[in-house]
Formats: structure tokens, sequence, C-alpha cells
């Protein structure tokens, strides 16, 4: 046994050997062949260690295993290429799904196109809501232009959301996970911002900032040099001016802490008469005389106002209408007008609020229009023998919207008779004639209230007549004499009311008096007698059948209340310089009166209701003013003719 | 007439409380300013895209309606704008009382 044991321990030392003896050789082998050579013979005694352990009748595994081994690494060259090509392929393929990724983030522009779609689009169109979005969507590019999708826009943005297979291809997570589920979200609601039209578009551009492009100082000049800017900036200005002319300090006041001012207010309110406000303008209205005024009939607040010539600025044109206007106070004139020939009388065209008449110096009658942009006359009467040749010193408009004339008077006695729709010659024309055809020279007439056919005359030989335009009686008819100088004005009667004072109506001279008349007496009823210079102008209230206001060359208004006083004004207020003062006439609410200087200002007085306004009885009263008036009339007039035949004075 | 226009602003211009005047084109381009440049660019611009909000507003209330004035009123100062067709007036007025 031990013998054997000795003979197993020595066998086990000699594989050892054997096999380190193998690995050298193997080393030398990979080092060179001639080493092989050489180690050839030690190693063929006992060439396989196998044999030796068959001998010993031991099986060993251990080198066959290692054989697997070796043989599976021998291989691996050729089976490793093998191996390694799926997996190369395999990238390659992973590449080419990125790329197709790509094609799909593809984002899409909605093309600009005006939205014309069906009420049909919006509600029926379930079909790109599924889940299984893709194909159904395959589906509806199928029925593309159909009348059920006409909108493009729709088709393009479906498609965008073909993100619904994220575990195919995981890049698509790119297009971010959010954005995806925003689109998912929107395809289950109804498409509304698609329905935004076009429009909206070009909005959007336009609240991006704006790219401030300079314009060139040449651009500018042309641009301002356009009939359009012109117009524009005209018509934008002048609203402009009206606001800020309105006097809103009233905004923001603060009543708790103004009880003084208040109080101050009464006071005033006690005051008959108020200025307002004065209308001048700088380049128009300097050193030129109010010539004549006139309300618009329309436009309660527009005052027309004509000015005479400025004989210090030559290159002016002599002729000057302004229309101002009562709203804003601290104002321009909101039109100007101008012609060549100073305007002597003006008035609005009543039945056409935007045409404006003159009478001028030079004969001719000259028609503006406020919806032309120019300021000279848009028509105007031929200087012919047929018209007139004298400056035509009254001008006014009479009739019905349908009927209506306009009738000038000359103070050569012409009186024409015009239509408006034309004005190369007069439709009707007269000479007003005196006794011994002696014309009248005419500086005011008055349409009798109501009236288009008789009228008074005033003329500058100090005589009134009243004259008929047509019928048996043209011409002048009655006479009525009393002032000892030219008349100024001539205003009749036309309050309305339950009594007809039509027949009244007051004149103002150069004799520093205002007389009142009844066309039916020759005699004048009653001479106010308070003024200390010329009376140039008189005018009845327009709403108190007893109130008349008149202006005087020392600047002085004076209310006349009837029934109240006959012998001195009932108010009186000096203008601030004493300017002699031309003209007044009555805003129509007779809350106003406008009162025009020699200087070219105008001055517009509040008047205190309690003046202003009549009390039911101002009627019956004026009617027993009258009547005592007549009988001091009546009286005087007995006396004078007893005094003697020849009674100068009266 | 050119000269008319001249006389008109100048007068706005001189009115109490006015600090400036811009006339914008349709464009929101300042055609004709009395401030100085980085002021009026900044109003025309502002202004210009207010007053065609405010324009479209008013059309969309009635097509046939249109703006004719825009006032801002502010504590310490007001801005009056009046569109036109083609151009749109900027009027800067100081509150002087308050």
């Amino acid at each position: 046994m031990a013998d054997r044991r000795a003979e197993i321990a020595r066998k086990k030392a000699q594989i050892e050997q054997l096999r380190k003896e193998r690995k050298e050789k193997e080393i030398a082998k990979k080092e060179g062949p001639v080493k092989v050579v050489s180690q050839s013979s030690p190693s063929g005694t006992s060439s396989d260690p196998d044999a030796l352990f068959r001998d010993l009748g031991i099986s060993i595994t251990e080198p066959s295993a290692q054989q697997t081994i070796n043989a599976s690494v021998t291989s691996s060259p050729s089976s490793g290429e093998v191996a390694s090509l799926p997996v190369t392929l395999a990238s390659s393929k992973r590449r080419n799904i990125q790329l197709s990724v790509v094609k799909v983030n593809e984002t899409n522009i909605p093309p600009k196109e005006n939205v014309a779609y069906s009420k049909e689009t919006q509600t029926i169109n379930p079909e790109p809501i599924e889940k299984d979005g893709r194909r159904k969507r395959s589906h509806s590019h199928g029925s593309f232009g159909s009348p059920k999708f006409v909108h493009p826009h729709m088709e393009w943005d479906d498609e965008f959301n073909d993100d619904m297979d994220e575990d195919d291809d995981t890049d698509s997570l790119d297009v971010s996970a959010d954005g995806s589920h925003m689109h998912q979200m929107a395809h289950r609601m109804p498409r509304v911002e698609m329905v935004a039209p076009a429009g909206a578009e070009e909005e959007k551009k336009e609240e991006e900032p704006p790219q401030v492009r300079e314009l060139s100082e040449e651009e500018k000049k042309q641009i301002m040099m356009s009939e359009e800017y012109q117009l524009s900036v005209t018509r934008a200005a002048r609203v402009m001016q009206r606001l800020l002319a309105v006097n809103d300090t009233g905004l923001t006041i603060d009543y708790s802490g103004a009880d003084n001012e208040g109080k101050d207010d009464d006071a005033l309110a006690g005051e008959r008469l108020k200025l307002q406000f004065e209308f001048f303008d700088e380049r128009w209205s300097r050193r030129r005389t109010i010539t004549s005024m006139d309300w618009s009939p329309q436009y309660p607040e527009l005052l027309l106002a004509s000015y005479n010539a400025n004989e210090d600025a030559p290159n002016d044109p002599d002729g000057v209408a302004l229309i101002w206007n009562l709203k804003y106070k601290n104002m321009s004139p909101e039109y100007i007008f101008h012609c060549q020939s100073s305007v002597m009388s003006t008035c609005f065209a009543q039945f056409h609020p935007n045409l404006v008449i003159g009478g001028t110096y030079s004969g001719r009658i000259v028609l503006w229009d406020n919806r032309v942009n120019k300021r000279t006359p848009v028509q105007r009467t031929p200087l012919s023998a047929s018209s007139h040749t004298h400056p035509v010193y009254c001008v006014n408009v009479v009739g019905t919207q349908n009927a209506h004339n306009l009738i000038s008077v000359s103070t050569d006695g012409k009186l024409c008779s015009w239509s408006l729709d034309m004005l190369s010659q007069p439709q009707d024309s007269m000479e007003l004639q005196a006794k011994q055809n002696k014309p009248v020279a005419a500086t005011c007439f008055s349409f009798l209230s109501g009236d288009t056919n008789n009228f008074i005359v005033g003329s500058e030989e100090c005589t009134i007549y009243s004259a008929s335009r047509h019928g048996s009686k043209a011409g002048i008819n009655d006479i009525f004499d009393g002032h000892q100088g030219p008349i100024t004005s001539i205003d009749t009667h036309k309050v309305p009311g339950q009594i007809d004072f039509s027949p009244y109506f007051l004149t103002s001279s150069f004799d520093w008096t205002i007389k009142l008349w009844s066309i039916k007496q020759p005699y004048y009823i009653h001479s106010f007698e308070d003024n200390n210079d010329y009376v140039y102008d008189v005018r009845w209230s327009p709403v108190h059948p007893a109130l008349f206001a008149s202006v005087d060359g020392e600047g002085r208004l004076d209310l006349w209340n009837l029934n109240s006083e006959t012998e001195v004004p009932t108010a009186s207020v000096l203008v601030d310089g004493r300017p002699a003062l031309n003209q007044c006439r009555w805003h129509q609410t007779g809350h106003h009166i406008s009162v025009g200087d020699n200087n070219g200002r105008i001055h517009i007085y509040d008047v205190g209701e309690h003046i202003a306004n009549p009390r039911t009885d101002e009627w019956s009263n004026f009617v027993h003013t009258q009547q005592e008036l007549k009988q001091h009339a009546a009286e005087r007039e007995e006396d004078s003719n007893l005094a003697g035949t020849g009674a100068p004075l009266r | 007439m050119a000269a008319e226009v001249e006389e008109t602003l100048k007068r706005i211009q001189s009115h109490k409380g006015v600090i400036g005047i811009i006339v914008v084109n349709s464009e929101g381009i300042p055609i004709k300013t009395t401030l100085d440049n980085s002021t009026t660019v900044q109003y025309a611009s502002l202004i210009h895209s207010l007053t065609s909000k405010a324009r479209s507003i008013v059309r969309d209330i009635d097509p046939t309606n249109d703006l004719k004035f825009l006032r801002i009123r502010s504590k310490k100062n007001e801005i009056m704008c009046a569109p036109d067709k083609e151009f749109l007036l900027i009027v800067i007025q100081q509150d002087d009382q308050s």
C-alpha cells in the first residue's frame, strides 16, 4: 500500500512537472519555432500526461474542460465577428430610427389663409378626437377637400400630434411631454382657437414691439404738405380746441369745502347783465368793426359775425366773417371766411345749415359753405345792372323750408330776392322809391312777424317806410317820420303769444333816440331818450314781449322792460373800455346777448333769469302799457298840431 | 393752407397747460411733434396702439360706429387723442388744478 502511495505521489509530481513543461512549451511556441524544436526531445519520454493518469486508473475531467474552453476560445475570432455583426447592425438601425423621429418632429407653420368654414367643420368632426388618432387621421386625409374639411389648418394641426406612441420612438419626448399632453387635451376639446379670424394674426404682429421707422425730414414735409394731412389735422385740431376750451375744472371739484364760493354765485345771480365771454381773434378781428351778427338757427351755440376792413392790414382780405362757438370760450373761431370786399351784413341761410351769406360793400352777395375746406366764397353774385351796385347793408332769408328767398337791399334802394341755388341773377328785383321817385337809401329792413311780403325799411334820410314785395301795392306804402338822424336799425316784434304784437316795431337812430312804432299809426308811440350818443342797434327779446336791448356809441348796453319802466332802462351796463357798440343780437333762448364793438370784439352777456324770462301776465301788461303810451302819443300829436302849422320838432 | 394748420397747432400749443402736441400717421410714425425725440416715439407708439384698440372696440360693438375722441385723464396730466382718417393728433395737457 505504501508502495502504491509512494508511486501515486511520485506520479503526481511527474504530472506536475509535465504540466509545467507543457506550459513552458506553449510560451516557447509563442516566442519562436526554434525553441519548440529544441525542447521537443525531453517531452518525448512522457509526452502524454493523460496516459499516465489512465495508467493509474484515474479519469481526469479537468483537461477536457480546458479543452472545451480552448475550443471556444479558438473559435472566437470567427464567431466573434458574426456576433459583433448583429450588434453593429442593431446600432445602425437605431440611427435610422432617430432619423425617422426627426421627420416626425417636423413643425408646421399654418398657412396664412382666410378661414372659410361651415359650421359643420367646428361641431361635427369627431374623427381626429379618437385615441388611435393616427389611423383615423389617415382616413381624414382621404376626406381632405370634402366639404367637411374646408379648412386645411385643422388637417395640419392634427398631424402634428402624432406622438401617441411614445414607446416606439422615445426621442419624440424631445418635443416636450407637456406640449404633447396639451395637444392631446386640445384634441378632445372643440378647436375654438382655429375659429379666430385671419385678422387676429395681423393684430398679433402689431402688438409686437413696432419697429419705429424714422421718416426723413423730406418725407415728413411731403406728408405735411399733403391735402389729407391738412384736412385731417384741421378737423382733429378743431375738436381738440373745443375740448381744451371746455372749462372742466368742475370735474374734480370737492364740494365739501366750497361754500364761500357758492355765496358769491348767489350774489352774482342777482346781477342782471353779466359778461360771460369775449370773442376775439388777433389776426382776424383786430381793428375790424363788427358790421353784423347772426345766431345759427340750427346750432344755437354758433354765432356768425361779419367784420369790416382792417385798414392797418392792406394785404389781408377786406371782408371777414367768423363763426364763433358759445360753448367754448377762449377759442379761436370755428370757421373763418373772407372775401375781397368788406362784409356789411351777414346771416345764416336759415334752411341750409352749411351756408353763410354775406352782403358786401361792393354790392355783391357772397355765399360761403363750411363743407368746403376753403375760406373764400363758393358762390357770389355778379356785379351787374340787374343786381346790386351799391353797398348791401341788410340781407335776410325769408319764407319757409320749401319756399324761401334771400332778400337783400342796397343803399340805392334796390331790393333783390334770390334763390340760393342760383346767384347769377336775382329772381326778382325792384326799386324802392319814395316821393318824387327819390330812391330810398336803405340801411336796414325787417319783415313783419310771419309775413314774407310786408316789411319796414329804415333809411339814411331819417325816414322809415313800410313796403311790400308783391301785390298791387308793391313798393313803398307808408311813411313814418319822426327821427332826426339816419336810421341805424329796425326790429319788428316777433315774440309769439296769446296776443299779437306784430304791428309794433322799434327803430334806433343817430339822433340818440329809440322809438317805438306801430305800422297802424304814422307817428311814433314812444321815444326812449336816455342815451347820450348815437344808438346803433335795437333788438326785441325773442321770448319776452316787453323787453328789448339797445347799444350805443359810448359803450352802453341797455335793457328796457316796458312793463316796469319806460323812461330809463331796467338794466344797463358799460362795456369795458367803452368802445362804440355797433351791433347786438339776442340768443334764441333770450338768456344771452352778443354785443359787437368797433374794435372787433364780441361780448357775450348773460341776462339775469328774472329779467329774461317773461311771467305769464307780461302779455296783458304789455297791452296796458301800449294803451297808455298810445294815449300819451295821441295827446302829444294833438298838442303839436295845435301849437302851430310848422312844427319842426315832434 | 399749410400755414393754417401750423397756426392752429401753434394756438393749441399756446393754450394754458398744454405740454406737447404730436401728430402721428396711420402707421404710428410721428410726423410732427413739439416734444423731444424719445418721449415722442414712446407716446406715439403707445397711444397709437391704444387708439387703434379703442377704435376696434367701438367698431366691434357697432360696425357703423367709429371712434371720435379718446381722453385719458391721469393724476398728473391728461392725454387727449383726436383720431382722424389718416392721422392722429395727440395733445398732452398738464392737470394744473387737482
